[in-house]
């Protein structure tokens, strides 16, 4: 009898502790992406995965990738399981605006992350919003997307489905005239930008706010994009007596221009926005680029106890690319679109409603969440109110924070 | 040798033992054997529950201070020759309290100060008001038409030390941009009040 009673025990130790392994290697071999019954519901990734741009494009890719595996891994909404789906854009409108239409067109769409460019978001807003399939942008920062061309003057919301998790450079332009002007106490500037949206855009921020604090502008030029020879801007910059220059522009032309600017005689420092905050800016522009200055969107990484968890689960998910400037940015506004998925599908009984698109975009305006970059939630024009900005300048081969700022226009 | 004998027991001639006249085996013996088995089960399991055993979270990381703050711009309070003040709300999130050790803006030709003066403290979950004091020393070289100026505060928690950078909106840019030109009599000051001392 006791021989028996042990053999139970022994049984039933060696179930439970099978049936715990088996539980563990469920949870650490499960791919998010995988279905697990119920609803499937798709988010959509519009980035640059291919071309000059793409570390940042697939830096969003992966991040948007971790959050949905992430819900799926908690069953975050229930009886809806998430799967992405990346479209390429090359960093081109007509792309994304092709994107767009594949999304509108596949009704498990739900909502969409990106693009990276806002170049390529003028041109997919109104697909989007014309099939009220909401939009979120980790990485857009021209003021227009949301406030209209006339922004400086009288704000009007342009979509109702756009929204963005990035600042804009109504804020980032200023602020870096601010540092520059202030702190740098560089008082003569030349003004290059690459004649794109965004680049255009924070040129002329930063222009408009470096004027108004006393700055004087020794020179203007702008660039063709689809070059890598700059020597004859740099022989303007080092003409001009500038002691420093500001580039609205990204990091393929920003590292050979910083280059060929230091090659050229002017040892002043460059500064750029968001878009060239990215490692290859210094692989491309060596050691000339040191001392050059980004301001980026949001707070460093590391001051973030969210971020840290953020960080920890890119490194375990085991992408090959860096999450980059956008990968925390691109974490929210996927979470964001999965909050509104939430609570459209907890209003309904648990389930996809039919006019899903439409409520999952009205759900979006009042979402808010603790998210890796902060608080998350959204404005009235579709902006983040969260707005922190931090000055970067590059110092032993990496990017090295130098002082941030929090906008509160209230 | 050669009558009708009994032939002599070959290689593969012996009879198979019938299996009932084995010994059986003990009981002790078939004992030996699942003793250790049972050990090892034992021991398995144990290592399986102990592994995936509930573990206590780890404390919440302290949060940095500037993530726990808003600063907000109030009012402006008075203006006179050369000086300037207004009043913002330093709000607290619940968490670690916070210390304010330094008031400052970054401008040249100008100076802040604070009331209450730095460094103070703010309890968490709570809020204050504060006063800036601006004096002006060279009007020629203030931000009189700044687009995006700023209060620098310096926050001090038992996780950090930060100097961040409060971008105080359009509302104080109008002030500042007011308020600099009359402190430097370029219009008439709004107020005919004499400023309250502060932190002097």
């Amino acid at each position: 009898m006791r021989q028996r009673s042990l053999i139970a025990i022994t049984a039933a130790l060696s179930a439970g502790a099978l049936t715990l392994t088996a539980c563990g290697s469920r949870d650490s071999g499960d791919n998010g992406s995988d279905a697990k019954g119920g609803t499937t519901v798709t988010i959509g990734i519009d980035a640059p995965l291919t071309g000059d741009l793409s570390a940042l494009g697939l830096g969003i890719k992966n991040s948007v990738d971790l959050a949905v595996k992430n819900a799926n891994k908690k069953e975050y909404v229930k009886g809806v399981t998430f799967k992405v789906e990346a479209k390429d854009d090359q960093g081109q409108p007509s792309s994304g605006q092709q994107n767009s239409t594949a999304f509108v067109t596949d009704k498990s769409v739900l909502g969409v992350v990106g693009p990276l460019n806002s170049s390529v978001a003028e041109s997919m807003q109104k697909v989007l919003d014309d099939a009220k399939l909401a939009q979120v942008s980790p990485a857009n920062t021209g003021p227009g997307l949301t406030q209209g061309p006339d922004w400086q003057k009288k704000k009007v919301r342009q979509y109702k489905s756009y929204f963005r998790t990035a600042t804009t450079d109504a804020i980032q332009g200023p602020y870096a005239a601010e540092y520059v002007f202030n702190k740098a106490k560089k008082k003569k500037v030349f003004v290059i930008d690459d004649k794109k949206t965004y680049g255009a855009g924070l040129a002329a921020t930063f222009t408009d706010a470096f004027k108004k604090l006393g700055g004087k502008v020794v020179g203007t030029e702008h660039i063709n994009p689809d070059t890598k020879d700059f020597s004859a801007v740099a022989t303007k910059v080092k003409n001009s007596g500038a002691d420093v220059v500001y580039y609205g522009g990204e990091y393929p032309q920003a590292g050979p221009l910083t280059k060929q600017i230091k090659a050229a005689g002017a040892k002043v420092p460059l500064v750029g926005g968001d878009g060239i905050k990215d490692d290859t800016f210094f692989k491309l522009g060596g050691p000339a680029a040191t001392g050059d200055y980004a301001t980026s969107v949001g707070a460093p990484v590391e001051t973030l106890p969210s971020a840290k968890q953020f960080v920890a689960d890119y490194k375990a998910a085991g992408y090959k690319e860096a999450y980059a400037a956008y990968g925390g940015y691109s974490y929210d506004s996927a979470w964001s679109i999965i909050e509104a998925i939430k609570k459209v599908v907890d209003d309904n009984d648990g389930k996809v409603p039919s006019d899903a698109r439409a409520k999952v975009t009205a759900a979006l305006q009042n979402v808010s969440f603790d998210g890796v970059t902060g608080k998350v939630s959204f404005d009235e024009y579709g902006d983040a109110t969260n707005k922190q900005l931090t000055v970067y300048s590059v110092k032993d081969g990496a990017w090295k924070a130098v002082e941030s700022g929090t906008y509160n226009g209230s | 040798m050669t009558g009708i004998g009994p032939l002599e027991p070959g290689e593969g001639t012996w009879a198979r033992e019938p299996a009932e006249a084995r010994p059986a085996p003990r009981p002790w013996r078939r004992r030996t054997l699942l003793i250790p088995a049972t050990a090892c089960a034992v021991l398995a399991a144990g290592a399986a529950l102990w592994i995936t055993r509930p573990r206590p979270a780890p404390p919440p990381e302290l949060p940095f201070p500037a993530q726990t703050v808003t600063v907000t711009f109030l009012v402006g309070r008075s203006t006179a020759p050369h000086r300037l003040a207004f009043d913002v709300r330093l709000a607290v999130e619940p968490g670690p309290p916070l210390t304010v050790t330094r008031v400052s803006q970054p401008y040249a030709g100008m100076s802040a100060e604070s009331e209450p003066r730095a460094p103070f403290r703010t309890a968490a979950g709570s809020s204050r008001v504060i006063t800036v004091t601006m004096r002006v020393t060279e009007c020629g070289r203030v931000p009189k038409n700044a687009a995006l100026p700023f209060l620098e505060v310096t926050l001090r928690n038992a996780r950090a030390i930060q100097t961040q950078s409060f971008i105080l909106g359009p509302r104080y840019t109008r002030y500042l941009s007011r308020a600099l030109g009359e402190a430097c009599g370029e219009s008439t000051p709004s107020s005919p009040k004499h400023p309250r001392r502060l932190n002097s």
